[in-house]
């Protein structure tokens, strides 16, 4: 079972909305936003890809039409193959694959927490590594690494506490 | 929680939330656990994390590709090593790059010497955490003839930061050699202690048989990898699936065991030393001579050697040092079998000589997603040993 396979399936049977990039060795799979879902399903349950490897979220802001990437690491142990799924989305906004994988969980929380993809569907979509009470996402380019901001006199535990300014 | 709940054994109880963590000397390391208990039963266990965040990947795209190993060394900070090697195989991935066959082996040596001591640590403080002191001892006494080599080869103990872009930063000195082969003399010996020691001792199966099952489907679902996958019965390695360096040339075999308790995640680990330390004896025996930093001219870095004879040596190295290399456009993603599983580097370049986005796909933290699930229904004394078995490093998890 090699790429060209898979793909050509996926175009049969799921998509012709579909495209296929091959780079540096890696197999890409671009998709839009309506039908990722139904490919990662489909590789799923036809394909045996039931490693999601990892969730990446990427922030675009010279794409003006499209911002965000997410893109989708999925490993098939059965056919010793590796896909990535390609999702290109107008706003923040996408659906979860939580319902497929129990590995999103987690993963998905981290994008949200760091890049700002909101998971449409997410169980529990709160921050993971950032406080409760960040109000940014770090990893999106208009985040300037040098300009930090303190966080001395935030109630973090909602205690009705008023701090005085330092 | 403080209403009265049935929880999972039917009974009503109250249920009591507290902390465990983070300053929890069993959590190894700074991870927060909530706790709703019932009694002495959880029943439910979440996770919080991020208290040693650092914003790594953020870091990375404001960095140049060489700068950003030191770094690395900092994620799963017991494996330095392991580290350096994922990073250096994504970022060459992007160039196609032939690496010399000297440095290939010197790499896998290094990188299965840092599974050795990433498991010697783990094995000490989890005996540790289920109270066999002996075990911890013996542990830390054989790690450190392992920190040694890494001194004499590396220049340091733990941050090494030796696995250079092209290739390795130096040649190890001779005497590495000698010592390397008498740790693994040694190591065959002594690993015969530890099993000794545990395997078949009665405490240690009271607490680690039956404790914290995690079934083959809920792994896969789970993403967890490494030791955790294979104790679940899954015989999945990246050595062996999409064999990087020389791997493929290499005779070991994958330890996988059935029952998916703490006790299998324990057996495959040790079976995993044992196997690593053949593959080490395997390279060290037919280690090739040659040069270890690849001569290609877009990121192979000039040894010092040559900068002093060669003008255009040390044009090359300045540049590279000073302004970086660039790779071409595009996205790359290449794992390695780390110590706790599946690390690796998802790199999007732009063009220029830093990362546009770097997203490192720690193994510690989507292992961590499986505490929930499987501490349910366990004692709280049980939640040490299951924590201790999922191996978790706060540097990866937080990044």
């Amino acid at each position: 079972m090699n790429f060209d396979e898979i793909f050509a399936k996926l175009q049969g049977d799921v998509s012709s909305d579909i495209s296929k990039q091959v780079q540096f060795g890696c197999n890409f799979i671009l998709s839009n936003k309506d039908n990722f879902k139904n490919i990662i399903k489909y590789l799923k349950e036809v394909f045996d890809f039931e490693y999601l490897v990892d969730v990446v979220g990427i922030h675009w802001p010279e794409h003006k039409n499209t911002p965000f990437e997410v893109v989708y690491n999925l490993y098939s142990i059965k056919n010793k193959i590796r896909v990535f799924v390609k999702v290109f989305i107008p706003d923040e906004k996408i659906e979860t694959i939580s319902d497929l994988y129990k590995a999103a969980l987690f993963l998905e929380r981290e994008q949200y927490d760091l890049v700002g993809v909101k998971f449409i569907g997410h169980p529990d979509l709160r921050r993971i590594l950032m406080p409760e009470f960040f109000d940014k996402h770090p990893l999106r380019k208009d985040f300037n690494l040098k300009d930090r901001s303190w966080y001395n006199d935030v109630d973090e535990q909602n205690l009705g506490i008023k701090y005085k300014h330092l | 929680m403080d209403e009265k709940t049935i929880n999972d054994s039917g009974k009503f109880g109250d249920i009591l939330t507290i902390n465990m963590g983070p300053q929890h000397p069993s959590t190894h390391g700074v991870l927060r656990l909530i706790l709703d208990i019932d009694g002495e039963t959880i029943v439910n266990a979440t996770p919080d994390i991020g208290y040693l965040h650092r914003g790594v990947e953020k870091l990375a795209e404001n960095r140049m590709y060489h700068q950003f190993i030191p770094l690395t060394d900092r994620l799963d900070y017991l494996a330095s090593l392991s580290n350096n090697l994922a990073y250096c195989l994504a970022v060459e991935k992007f160039f196609d790059l032939k690496i010399p066959e000297r440095a290939n082996y010197l790499r896998v040596i290094f990188a299965e010497l840092a599974r050795i001591s990433s498991h010697l640590l783990w094995l000490a403080s989890h005996a540790l955490d289920m109270g066999a002191m002996t075990v911890f001892l013996y542990c830390f006494r054989e790690r450190e003839l392992l920190l040694d080599l890494f001194e004499i080869a590396t220049g340091q103990r733990m941050t090494s930061s030796w696995i250079r872009v092209g290739g390795i930063r130096a040649d190890i000195p001779d005497e590495f050699i000698n010592k390397a082969y008498e740790f693994i003399e040694i190591f065959s010996e002594k690993i015969k202690d530890y099993e000794g020691l545990l395997s078949k001792n009665r405490i240690w199966l009271q607490r680690t048989k039956g404790i914290g099952i995690l079934t083959k489907e809920d792994a896969l679902n789970y993403g967890a990898s490494g030791p955790i996958m294979r104790g679940s019965g899954i015989k999945f390695d990246i050595r062996k699936f999409e064999p990087y360096c020389i791997y493929d040339k290499m005779d070991f075999e994958i330890p996988s065991f059935e029952d998916g308790d703490v006790y299998s995640r324990y057996l495959v680990r040790i079976e995993e030393m044992k196997q690593s330390n053949r593959i080490v004896k395997q390279a060290l025996d037919e280690l090739p001579e040659g040069p270890v930093m690849t001569d290609d001219p877009r990121v192979g870095i000039p040894s010092h050697e040559e900068v002093n004879e060669r003008m255009e040596s040390l044009i090359r190295r300045f540049y590279l040092m000073s302004k970086g290399f660039t790779p071409p456009r595009g996205d790359v993603y290449s794992s390695i079998e780390s110590t706790k599983g599946e690390l690796g580097f998802y790199i999007v370049s732009d063009g220029t000589e830093k990362p546009y986005r770097l997203k490192i796909r720690a193994p510690s933290f989507v292992n961590l997603g499986i505490v929930p699930l499987i501490s349910k229904g366990h004692m709280i004394a049980d939640m040490v040993s299951i924590i201790g078995s999922i191996d978790i490093v706060l540097g990866e998890i937080d990044r």
